[in-house]
Parts: C-alpha cells; structure tokens; sequence
C-alpha cells in the first residue's frame, strides 16, 4: 500500500504525506539494519516456502518495510496464479487420521475456486 | 531534595536545543524552581550568548571538572531570576576535554542544590552526547517536523534506550500550522506516529525567537508570542502538572483570508472534491 497506492492512486499525495511516507520507510530499514540485499534474500526464501505450496509470480513478489502501530512490519505482496496446482502433504501430528497416515506423504491436489 | 536532571538534545544541529534549554530552564526558574543550565557543547558555546549572559563568564564546565575552581565560582547567576544559574561551556577545548564519569560526577555535585539541572546536549551522537545523557533521569528530544530531523530523533530514541535511560519525550520545534494545513509539512500526531514517543510540547515557527536571541532575553518573557507560551506550558508539563496542548493560531495569508471570505477555503474545495 502506502508509496504503491500513491502511484495507482486517484489523487496525488500531499509533501507531508510523502515525508510520512518516506520516513516511516527509511527508519524500518534504519532500525532493523535492513538493506536491499538482505531484502532480496528473504525474498527467495520466501518464494522458495511458497512454491511449495502455491504456484505463485515471482516477478510481481514485492516485499517492503513499514513502520505501524509502533511495530515494524515487513510487508509482502504475493500475487497467486490462477491454476490448478499440487503438492507433497505431511500429515501434522495432530490430524485425527494422523495414525493412518503417518510417515506417508499424500500427494493433494487443488483447485482454485474462480469467484463468480 | 528532589532533584531532576534533564537533558535536551536533538541528533541533528540547528532545530533548537540551545533555545529550548534556556527557554525551559527559564521557565521552570519562573515558577520559583532552583535551576541550573549546564552547556555541555564544549568548543561550541552558545547557551550563554541566548541567556544574555555572555559577559559574565569567568570559569567554565571543563574548569570545574578538571578542578581549577569550585563548582560555585563557575556558576553565573542569571539577570532576572534569582534562583536560575548558568554553567558555561569551555569554548578553548574540544569536546573530549570532559568524560562520562565526570560529567556524572558534576551531576551529582549539582543535585543537592537545585530542583533542576537542564544539560544542553552537542549535536551528533558522539561522545559529547553521551557526557550529556550519562547523567540524566530524564532526556527530551527536540525536533522540527522534517525528514532529517525526525530521522535522527529516531536514531537518538534508540541509542537513549540502549542506554539504560527511560523513555525520552518529545518537543516538536518549529512548527508552522499553515504548512500544515496546506499538507506541506508534517504534523504532530505524523512525528508521534512515526517515533513512538510521548510529546512535552509544541512550540510554533515564531520569528520572535530570533528578536529574542539578539537581545539575549528568552521568548519565555515575552507574553505574546506563541512560542513563549508553549515553552512555558511544556515547563509546567515537566513540573508534573496537566496542561492541555494550546490552538496554534494559524495566521491566514491575504489571499487565504480572501478565499475563505469567498467560501473557497481549503476544507469546501476538499469536500467537494470527495463527494
């Protein structure tokens, strides 16, 4: 949200706006020692636990840091691709069918569901 | 007795520490406290000329700690208030002149005479600022509502932190409400949101401030400026009691005053933009 908005946005943000903006950017990376290479790296492993699951677009990932409600946030905006995908299931311990299954990796498939 | 140092520093240079020392130190001396302003910006001596007390310095803070003279012969009793003491920095010597354990000394030395020892804090976060904070219950940050300035607050909240001390508040300096309204410039509750902290005051832009500076007599005397009144209230909020954050008069410009006269005032064209 935030600096992407503005750039969509219907109206252009004011100067305070702008610094607010700004600001609360540059002291989450301040704070949290946070430069862009590091930023990168969290990216593939994020995109690498995601895969797992979800076919996701790894070219629209965007990850960024803010600072709200007194607490710095790392946001990340993961767009999904519309397909069917699959994926390896580790039953947790404590599914009731967990006995059945354990050690047993089941094979899931999934489809998203299209809104009407 | 009770007694409180506090120290007032700002990271960045040139948002107001110095003025809003001796403004507070002078207040809080104008509700009868015992208060002693200590200048702790050794090389760059400044509280002096705002207090208008340049001429009177014989001994300064680097004398007295390395024990050239005692503690009461290098502290200047001020003009008007009887019971408000400056101690000066050494202009001669550089700031590595004094360290923390003897600024800590010269705090606990201070404290049995006065309610209250103000320290005005050197820019930077070297070791200037931590001689200021080391003995400090209490830090007060002054910035002014732009980008670097909150910034470096920012940076000075954590290093204050780190630094065992509680958490500081905030003078927000400089203020100007019509940039504000404009959306130009950022306002109190953007600072406070962005920094965490708790806020001692408000003090509007006033060019009286600078009048004041070249006369050497802080604003606190002068009962009309906005400026004055707000450091007073933010020395009445350091006293512990309750004052409500004063309506800062937004002076309108001409054509500001014709447009609202026209019912074309900022709020109107906002409205109708949304609807």
């Amino acid at each position: 949200m935030g600096v992407f908005s503005f750039i969509a946005g219907r109206k252009k943000p004011t100067p305070s706006e702008v610094a607010k903006e700004r600001l609360k950017v540059v002291l989450a990376h301040d704070r949290l020692k946070m430069n862009p290479e590091l930023l990168e790296l969290i990216k593939a492993d994020l995109l690498t636990a995601i895969s797992r699951r979800l076919e996701v677009d790894d070219q629209q990932l965007q990850l960024h840091m803010a600072r709200e409600d007194h607490w710095d946030k790392l946001h990340a905006d993961v767009p999904i691709k519309r397909q069917k995908i699959s994926f390896e299931w580790d039953p947790p311990a404590y599914t009731p069918a967990a006995n059945a299954l354990q050690g047993n990796k089941v094979k899931v498939e999934v489809e998203r569901i299209e809104e009407e | 007795m009770d007694s409180r140092v506090l120290t007032i520093t700002s990271g960045k240079g040139g948002v107001g520490k110095t003025t809003t020392t001796a403004n507070l130190g002078t207040a809080l001396a104008m509700q009868g406290k015992k208060v002693a302003v200590l200048d702790a910006d050794i090389g760059l001596r400044n509280l002096d000329a705002v207090m208008g007390l340049e001429n009177r310095i014989v001994y300064d803070l680097v004398d007295v700690v390395e024990g050239q003279c005692r503690l009461r012969q290098a502290l200047i009793k001020d003009k008007r208030l009887p019971e408000l003491y400056l101690l000066p920095a050494a202009q001669t010597r550089d700031k590595n002149a004094v360290n923390s354990i003897q600024m800590e000394q010269l705090c606990q030395q201070l404290r049995p005479d006065f309610d209250f020892v103000l320290i005005d804090s050197p820019a930077g976060i070297e070791q200037g600022f931590r001689n200021a904070i080391v003995g400090a219950d209490e830090i007060i940050i002054v910035a002014n509502p732009e980008m670097a300035s909150v910034r470096d607050a920012d940076r000075i909240i954590g290093l204050v932190e780190a630094a065992g001390k509680p958490e500081p508040r905030l003078i927000l300096n400089r203020l100007r409400p019509e940039m504000v309204r404009r959306g130009d410039m950022m306002d109190v509750t953007d600072v406070l949101e962005v920094l965490g902290i708790d806020l001692l005051g408000i003090v509007p832009e006033d060019e009286m401030i600078i009048v004041a500076i070249n006369k050497g007599e802080p604003i606190v005397y002068d009962k009309h400026s906005q400026a004055g009144r707000a450091f007073v209230s933010a020395a009445q909020r350091i006293m512990g009691e309750e004052i409500p954050l004063e309506e800062l008069e937004d002076v309108p410009t001409l054509m500001e005053r014709l447009r609202r006269l026209l019912g074309f005032g900022p709020a109107m064209a906002e409205r109708r933009v949304r609807s």
